[in-house]
């Protein structure tokens, strides 16, 4: 006997552990090279440590008092160090944590702010058609004005695009509370539910959102 | 993968159309291109043994590098910084492009532009179509010469005896001579100048003769248009300037004028021409008289080929008919005298520019005495042309020469080396001017100045920057400025100030884009010479007729390159020739005849020998050309110039003396041969019949009758009804859709100038392939023009003694005859043009056929590549019988320009250097470096339009409506609706968009829209009798359908046919004609 008897289980084992390898690898890319693992929860650290929590969240400001290309180009800017002293030649103004923001507005040079939300050349994406269009800022970028760094909150994958372009009935709302994140239909959550179920409705409707899926939509 | 073609849509009788003459004598060679899906080597990576299976085996290792590499960097993206305005600009928003009113100045005007700017680059170039007159075209020049701004040959430094200087120091040497010249009048100063229209120059060269009186202003033009307005000022007895209204005659007459190709202006020429045979009912009717083949000619309805010595006897003919004499030549002249008296009052006789004066007068005499002068003939003051004759340049007297653009050094063959003479140039490239000038200065784009321009039409537009010059070059006005001593330089101050006018006016002039007109054109003129006087002229000027021993040659501008400006432009280099379909090169053009007599074929090199001179070319067979008549392009044969235009054709230049048409050439055969890349056989549509023509009398029956005569019926039945297993998903969405697009393509109105092509490769980031891979099939444009050869079978028939009228064009399709291919019937011919690009079939070939579903349809009927999700199967492709589809073999857009004209990779694949770096250790450092150096690749990422994908290797590409256009306009709509339903783009509205290609027609054949509207303009032209789809009988349900050619013969002609151009559709569809 050359084998030992224990060998005839040999392949039924071998087989398992393959198939546990192979379906733990098989998970963990499914888990861990996704988008949501890869891009979301994304945070680096800014030049200037600027708060939205503080500003968004705090004071009220509108999203489109900084990002005023928002609803004009595809591109929601990012606001010119001259725009943060028009409040900041008044308050904090020898705060040395603004100094790169004085400089810049005083020598007209760039602060290098690091991008965290970025979808792929290929894809593109325009802000002024989503927002003035009844679709909030917290859909993709969640509750910014709760965030004191800014971090990457949705996925930003094709699923997630695709999920409310197959159904924006769950998430457009009045034109006028795009940039209101806290904003819902009413505080009891399943009321506010089935307003927004109705109400969406109309909208998808009256406004005739065509819910494009198609490839043209966003690759050219 | 060869292709069966015994199919049911090729014609079983009647005419053909063919596209080259190997394709009609149906040569072995062409036979072969057709057969194979793609053509050989087109499949293959390399030409020297490399095989693609060899290719996959050696960069297996790199793979596995760029696996490691992965590993190493993280899968994280990299960090990637945004970096707004310090001080933020008003009424700027960053993504949204900016518009520009300018214009690019010609020789004898300028074209009115808006030019697209995206984050202060400018990125696409498009007509003013505010523009009084215009509809907002351009030509294929204006659209290409964006390239030339990125151009990183282009002159970047400020040179003396060839060392780089500081501009400080080019600017005090130039004030040093406003200060030396001043002291004497400018006694030894020479200027050499291109024409120009701008008034500030004008102004500037009378400060400078003001306060140089002694100096001396020359001014040449390789490509010289100054003959008409010459001629007219000769002919009327004061200094007027023509303009030819073809819009405004019934019947024209062209005297050797390529007035739709050649001759400046032609884009204007087009939009008036096309204009005026638009309808069948108020249709003009074109008789040409020429010795090449040009555009004009292939638009012609009857055409008379002369040796260009001859057109001059013709016309005199003409003319002594039209005075009253009896008709001394029988046929051709006659009739078309008699169609020209027949008309009178509304004729238009136009002579070509390389034509000499004698023509011209005869031009003008006979539009006088038909009374057309001032209504087809428009003449306008103009400014009397006293330049010197540039043969008084004496160089021993001129101690400094200044050297305004141009390149005088390669069109005149030209070289004032004289020790004493300091020469000074200003020009846009270090070229072979440049090497002759003590002093170099680079030339500002006209996209980077401030400058003016008078149109053709007598108005002054602004030429206003739209980007700092890129290496600080120098704008002419500040040049010239500088020269003059003026205290004011800056170039914008001096536009300004020529300008004058409130701070409102000036205003509104750069935001139109133009400035209020006020010339009025001359109505009361008389001829100031009498006819005799005229025909003495005429009998004067003995031309002899051209011989196989004394062969006449045509020196013409040509179509890509202009007089050479254009050379290092890949876009033009690139685009197929209009009638000849050659790219990177030019030909010595002959008849078959011709070239049956010289014992000589295409690709064969000869030496020309002109009057003592002799250059090298290789010859190409033109069908359509005049006997002994060779045609050389100026403009090739660059010695001194950048990466794309090195090598590239041979320099006619150099047997050029000042006269287009020269006689007393011979040529002789040097043994060697040459490889032309001509695209005429590419993308064949294998005999099918993709073109439709009718008589006009055919289109006005079918007009009145309301009744479809191009549409293809299925075998001759209505098409059936096909109920498919698998529904086509186009049907359910196309419910909810808010549009549905569609496009038309006047054949009729479509002269095949080629502008569309470039505008489509400018807005849609088609790369440049080089000529080694055009040869193989491989160029990348969306958009092709299909020119199409007829000829007359019956006369083909006679000719060959077949007279059965059951004559089976199939066996004349598959025989190999060597006598036909010589026959002279073939140098007949007429041409059609079609615009080919993708038809976007409701029932897509290509869909089915994609492994991958990368190519779908979306809701509104456009057919989409996903380029990420395809995988180069190249089914498509194979799969699409209108052969639209574009696969990119080999990076182009990385490719380094000076990789364009050899084989790929002709050297080691690894071994490979850029910058003096292994391409592998580039790769490994930064994967996106590619093979171009760094000055390249920053030039050419500047110059890609932001709103469309640039396509990597391995992805199949084709057009695609321009779907980018499409969506920002929705956008936009979308984003003003905001909360209201108002999302829907109408023509009522204006917000339709319109396609590069529609946008740069200039003679708006092309129309696009919205099909679902039946109200667009589309819908409209879609529902007239003459609209017709390519293969309409595979049922593709193609969403770009044609407007058939209407020819608009005259009966009396002895070139007339009935019913002509119709059969072979008919014979094809088996269908009852419209009218019978």
């Amino acid at each position: 006997m050359i084998f030992p008897k224990w060998t005839n289980s040999l392949p039924l084992v071998i087989g398992l552990i393959a198939a546990l390898a192979g379906g733990g690898v098989a998970a963990g890319v499914a888990v861990y090279l996704t988008p949501k693992y890869t891009r979301a929860g994304y945070q680096p650290v800014q030049p200037v440590p600027f708060s939205h929590k503080i500003h968004a969240g705090q004071l009220g400001m509108d999203c489109r008092f900084c990002h005023n290309g928002v609803e004009k180009s595809w591109f929601a800017n990012l606001p010119g160090a001259s725009t943060c002293m028009n409040c900041h030649n008044q308050v904090l103004k020898d705060d040395p944590r603004l100094q790169i923001v004085r400089d810049s507005a005083a020598n007209n040079t760039p602060i290098p702010w690091v991008q965290v939300h970025k979808v792929p050349d290929y894809v593109y994406f325009n802000h002024s058609v989503h927002v003035r269009r009844g679709m909030s800022c917290v859909e993709c970028h969640g509750r910014i004005d709760q965030m004191e760094e800014v971090r990457h909150d949705k996925s930003l994958s094709m699923s997630f695009c695709l999920d409310c372009h197959r159904n924006p009935t769950a998430a457009i709302r009045p034109v006028d509370k795009v940039t209101k994140l806290d904003w819902q239909w009413s505080t009891n959550s399943a009321e506010a539910a089935k307003l927004q179920e109705v109400n969406g409705k109309k909208f998808v409707h009256d406004w005739k959102v065509e819910s494009l899926q198609s490839c043209s939509a966003c690759h050219r | 993968m060869k292709n069966n073609l015994n199919n049911s849509s090729e014609p079983v009788t009647g005419r053909r159309y063919w596209r080259s003459l190997d394709e009609l004598a149906d040569q072995p060679e062409f036979k072969d291109w057709l057969h194979r899906e793609f053509p050989v080597g087109a499949s293959e990576l390399v030409e020297d043994g490399q095989s693609r299976r060899h290719f996959l085996k050696i960069m297996s290792a790199s793979f596995a590098f760029a696996g490691v590499a992965t590993l190493g960097t993280g899968c994280r993206r990299p960090e990637e910084k945004l970096q707004p305005f310090g001080q933020q600009p008003e009424n700027y928003t960053f993504g949204d492009s900016q518009y520009f009113a300018t214009a690019m100045p010609t020789r004898i005007g300028a074209i009115p532009l808006v030019v697209k700017s995206y984050e202060g680059r400018p990125v696409k170039i498009e007509g003013n179509a505010l523009y009084p007159g215009s509809n907002g075209s351009t030509d294929r020049y204006a659209q290409a010469s964006i390239l030339d701004l990125y151009d990183p040959d282009r002159a970047r430094h400020f040179r003396h005896d060839g060392k780089t200087v500081s501009r400080e120091d080019a600017f005090s040497f130039l004030d040093g001579l406003a200060k030396k010249f001043a002291a004497h009048g400018g006694e030894g100063l020479g200027f050499l100048a291109e024409s120009s229209t701008s008034p500030s120059r004008l102004r500037l060269q009378k400060t400078i003769a003001q306060k140089f009186p002694k100096a001396r202003w020359f001014t040449h033009d390789a490509i010289d248009s100054g003959i008409h307005q010459r001629a007219a000022t000769y002919a009327f007895g004061q200094s007027v300037r023509p303009v030819f209204n073809f819009d405004k005659a019934k019947v024209i007459l062209s005297l050797d004028a390529d007035f739709l190709g050649g001759e400046d202006d032609a884009h204007n020429h087009i939009r008036r021409f096309a204009a005026g045979r638009k309808s069948a009912e108020a249709m003009s009717r074109l008789y040409v008289v020429e010795s090449l083949f040009t555009l004009t000619g292939a638009s012609a309805d009857h055409r008379l080929r002369q040796p260009a010595a001859l057109v001059g006897k013709v016309a005199a003919e003409i003319l002594a008919q039209v005075m009253g004499g009896p008709a001394s030549l029988a046929g051709w002249v006659a009739e078309c005298a008699k169609d020209l008296i027949a008309n009178r009052g509304n004729v238009l006789v136009v002579a070509g520019q390389r034509q000499s004066l004698e023509v011209h007068l005869l031009a003008h005499a006979i539009n006088t005495a038909l009374e057309s002068t001032g209504k087809t003939v428009s003449l306008f003051p103009a400014a009397e042309q006293n330049a010197p004759d540039l043969a008084q340049l004496d160089l021993s007297a001129t101690d400094t020469l200044i050297i305004l653009g141009g390149n005088p050094a390669y069109q005149l063959n030209w070289s004032p080396k004289s020790k004493s003479t300091t020469v000074v140039r200003f020009g846009y490239y270090e070229d072979e001017s440049a090497a002759l000038a003590n002093w170099h200065f680079p030339a500002a784009h006209y996209l980077e100045s401030w400058g003016d321009a008078t149109t053709t039409d007598g108005v002054v537009v602004p030429v206003q920057p739209l980007i700092q010059p890129l290496f600080g070059a120098l704008n002419e006005l500040e040049f010239l400025a500088r020269v003059a001593g003026e205290t004011q330089t800056s170039a914008h101050e001096v536009v300004r100030t020529t300008f004058g006018g409130s701070e409102e006016t000036w205003k509104k002039f750069l935001f139109n884009g133009f400035a209020a007109s006020s010339i009025e054109s001359i109505s009361d003129v008389r001829l100031a010479h009498s006819v005799a006087e005229l025909n003495q002229l005429l009998a004067a000027n003995n031309s002899v007729l051209p011989s196989a021993s004394n062969l006449n040659v045509i020196f013409y501008r040509d179509a890509k390159v202009d007089d050479g400006r254009y050379a290092n432009n890949g876009w033009m280099q690139e685009l197929p020739e209009p009638v000849t379909k050659m790219t990177w090169d030019n030909a010595v053009l002959m008849s078959r005849k011709t070239a049956r007599e010289l014992g000589v074929a295409n690709g064969d090199m000869v030496e020309i020998s002109l009057n003592g001179r002799t250059v090298k070319g290789p010859i190409w067979t033109q069908p359509g050309m005049a006997d002994y008549t060779l045609g050389l392009a100026l403009g090739y044969g660059r010695e001194r110039v950048g990466r794309v235009g090195a090598g590239v054709g041979f320099n006619a230049y150099k047997i050029f003396s000042g006269s287009y048409i020269a006689s007393g050439a011979t040529i002789k055969k040097t043994g060697e041969t040459y490889v032309l890349a001509c695209t005429q056989d590419h993308w064949s549509m294998e005999g099918r019949p993709a073109v439709r023509e009718f008589n006009r009398a055919e289109a006005l029956e079918a007009e009145e009758k309301h009744e479809p005569i191009a549409e293809e019926k299925f075998h001759g039945k209505e098409p059936p009804v096909i109920k498919s297993l698998y529904p086509n998903p186009l049907d359910e969405a196309k419910k909810t859709a808010l549009h549905q697009w569609g496009m038309t393509v006047d054949l009729n109105a479509c002269v095949g100038c080629g502008t569309c092509v470039v505008a489509c490769q400018s807005e849609n980031n088609i790369p440049i392939v080089g000529k080694d891979q055009v040869k193989r099939g491989r160029e990348m444009h969306w958009l092709r023009i299909d020119r199409y050869f007829t000829t007359d079978p019956t006369r083909k028939n006679q000719k060959r003694g077949i007279l059965s009228p059951t004559f089976d064009p199939r066996s004349d399709m598959n025989q190999s005859d060597e006598n036909q291919q010589f026959a002279e019937w073939i140098d007949d011919v007429q041409a059609v043009n079609q615009p080919m690009m993708c038809s976007h079939c409701e029932s897509a070939p290509c869909e089915n056929v994609c492994p991958v579903a990368a190519t779908v349809h979306d809701q509104e009927g456009l057919n989409v590549m996903a380029y990420n999700r395809c995988i180069g199967t190249r089914y498509c492709s194979n799969n699409c019988p209108y052969k639209v589809r574009r696969f990119n073999y080999l990076d182009f857009n990385k490719r380094p320009l000076t990789e364009l004209k050899g084989t790929v990779y002709s050297t080691a694949m690894f071994g490979h250097k850029t910058e003096g770096e292994l391409d592998i250790v580039r790769w490994w450092r930064d994967p996106n470096s590619g093979m171009r150096s760094e000055d390249e690749w920053d030039l050419i990422k500047l110059s890609k339009n932001p709103d469309v994908t640039v396509r990597m290797r391995g992805v199949m590409e084709k057009c695609t409506y321009c779907t980018q256009r499409i969506e920002h306009a929705k956008i936009s709509q979308k984003a003003k609706a905001g909360g209201s339903g108002d999302v829907r783009l109408t023509e009522a509205a204006g917000n339709i968009p319109k396609t590069a290609c529609q946008q740069a027609c200039p003679a708006g054949a092309i129309v696009f829209g919205d099909v679902s509207d039946a109200n667009s303009a589309v819908s409209k032209l879609k529902a007239t009798p003459l609209n017709y789809a390519v293969l309409g009988d595979l049922l593709t349900k193609p969403r770009t359908t044609y407007l058939a050619r209407i020819r608009n013969p005259n009966p009396a002609m002895p070139d007339y046919h009935e019913p002509f151009s119709t059969e072979e559709y008919q014979s094809q569809s088996l269908t009852k004609k419209g009218h019978s």
